[in-house]
């Protein structure tokens, strides 16, 4: 029997000899089974005999002591070796989406790797082909409802073009510039559908300026229109606005409607088209809140009215950047030639006012600064002013109307540099289809009218 | 125990086999016995083996064999007694009665 416990000593010798790491596979493949469902970062499972280490980070306490409850179950498992602990906690819980040319980074912490995984998904959904990388660790203390809020923002950050969205507990940091104008907008509004509890704290998210541009073309007699407008309500008052001011021009529509103008756009876009409308040539350019106006004005008064009173106008915060020179006079002309040319002036478009009243529209402003212009390359004819009327009302009122109408325009032309002892008036009640110079020999020596 | 029975049964059943036949043979073979101071110690040995595997306190793959040595050998033990029980049942049968 003696002899016999050598044989089973050897039996032994070569049963753990034999057995040990086979034994070992078997206990950390039926531990990390065992874990299967529950939720760990950076587990290690090391088995020496039937001992098993186990380490892991856990995202609550409960979870932690389950995992080891978990492979203390395991058959054949005779001892764990805890070395499990939790997950470092965040404080605050940050996390953030940025977005440079090439790639979005998604940093800072997430709660879970299923969150993790999610946001990824949705990151590449969103994002559509844009490179991804993901920078996030695992932390706990997350805020309520986080990957809620978090999908909302990775919906945003696709409206970037660059930026950075950070979520700081429940507080949402935006900044950067959308692909497309109106982003803005869109951005604001998704904002209002946070989680509960979610508010931002700071949003400077830029949308690319809010292009407008008039070009007056002398040469190809022509305003075309190209840029945004908010929309085809706007587009239709500014291109009648446009055919009103712009009696000779035939006026290139090549606008698109588009959310994201600045508020006061038309206010100040009906203006700025109106002193164009006063220059010679000229661009106009409204980006943003800023009017910059550059071109030929008719003359130095003009150029100097323009300076200073458009500005004025415009609606608060907007700005306006006026360069305006003056064009070279025209040669002189003599008496007759300054009648032909009032004549295919007003035979084009005529000076317009108020219903019932002498107060001149803006939309006449171009126009009278064309008369201007004429009336001061004849500087020794005497000028007749010719109000008319129509015939509706009593005519003693309309004459007195006409003859207000005529003091309007002699005020006007008067203020604009004209000497006022070129000009006489004349009214009459029915309204005249006469050309509109009419030469007054009889009375001046040389003379022209203007009426309408 | 369960899981090292149904992982190992092959090598207990060894140690089984292995201790039916030295009980067999130890009733016909007797061996020189141990003196009573040895065998005192090889008791105090024996108590301090298992004590120290049940109390888990050999870590690791030592352990482990402790463990599946103790196993072996009580199963060999249990052989020894039924195999030594078996021939002694077999030789009072086949004896000539008195």
């Amino acid at each position: 029997m003696v002899a016999g416990c050598d044989s089973a000593g050897h039996l032994w010798a070569i049963a753990a000899w034999t057995s040990t790491e086979p034994l070992e596979a078997d206990l950390a493949q039926r531990s990390t089974a065992a874990l299967k469902d529950t939720v760990l970062d950076k587990r290690r499972i090391a088995v020496a005999g039937r001992d098993v280490t186990f380490a892991a980070e856990a995202f609550s306490e409960d979870g932690r002591l389950s995992a080891v409850v978990s492979v203390e179950a395991v058959p054949g498992v005779r001892m764990v070796n805890d070395e499990t602990r939790l997950v470092p906690e965040a404080k605050p819980f940050v996390w953030s989406a940025e977005r440079d040319v090439v790639r979005v980074t998604l940093g800072g912490s997430s709660p879970l790797p299923s969150s993790k995984s999610k946001l990824m998904e949705a990151a590449r959904a969103a994002l559509g082909g844009v490179e991804v990388a993901d920078r996030m660790n695992l932390a706990r203390g997350a805020p309520q409802r986080f990957d809620n809020a978090a999908l909302l923002l990775l919906d945003q950050i696709a409206k970037l073009k660059d930026g950075k969205i950070t979520l700081s507990d429940n507080k949402v940091t935006l900044a950067g510039m959308t692909r497309e104008l109106g982003g803005r907008e869109a951005i604001a509004a998704a904002l209002k559908n946070l989680p509960e509890g979610y508010s931002v704290a700071a949003n400077e998210v830029k949308a690319p300026p809010y292009i407008f541009q008039a070009y007056k073309d002398p040469v190809a007699v022509t305003l075309t229109l190209t840029g945004y407008v908010p929309d085809n309500n706007v587009h239709a008052a500014l291109v009648a606005a446009a055919g009103r001011k712009f009696f000779s021009e035939k006026v290139v529509d090549n606008l698109k409607a588009s959310i994201g103008a600045p508020s006061g756009f038309a206010a100040a876009v009906v203006p700025a088209l109106g002193a164009l409308s006063r220059l010679s040539t000229g661009t106009l350019v409204v980006t943003d809140r800023e009017v910059k106006l550059s071109g030929d004005a008719l003359y130095e008064a003009a150029a100097a009215e323009i300076r200073a009173d458009l500005g004025k106008e415009f609606p608060q915060n907007w700005q306006f950047k006026p360069e305006i020179s003056v064009k070279p006079a025209a040669a002189p002309v003599d008496a007759t030639v300054c009648q032909q040319l009032f004549a295919d002036l007003l035979g084009k478009a005529r000076i317009r006012f108020e219903s019932g009243k002498a107060d001149i529209v803006a939309d006449s402003a171009g126009l009278l600064d064309r008369l201007i212009e004429t009336a001061l390359r004849c500087p020794n004819a005497n000028i007749e002013v010719a109000g008319h009327t129509d015939s509706d009302g009593e005519e003693p009122a309309n004459l007195a109307l006409s003859e207000k109408r005529a003091q309007a325009v002699t005020d006007y032309l008067v203020k604009a540099g004209l000497p006022a002892n070129r000009f006489s008036r004349s009214a009459t009640a029915a309204r005249s289809r006469l050309p509109a110079m009419i030469p007054t020999r009889a009375r001046r020596r040389t003379a022209a009218s203007i009426s309408w | 125990m369960a899981y090292l029975t149904t992982f190992f049964w092959g090598w207990l059943l060894g140690s089984l086999l292995l201790g039916l036949a030295m009980g067999w043979i130890s009733v016909v073979q007797h061996g020189q016995g141990v003196s009573k101071n040895l065998k005192r110690w090889l008791a105090a040995l024996a108590v301090i083996v298992v004590a120290a595997s049940l109390s888990r306190v050999v870590p690791g793959r030592f352990g482990y064999w402790l463990d599946l040595g103790l196993i072996m050998f009580a199963i060999y033990l249990c052989g020894c007694a039924v195999g030594s029980w078996l021939r002694d049942w077999v030789v009072s049968r086949s004896a000539p009665a008195a």
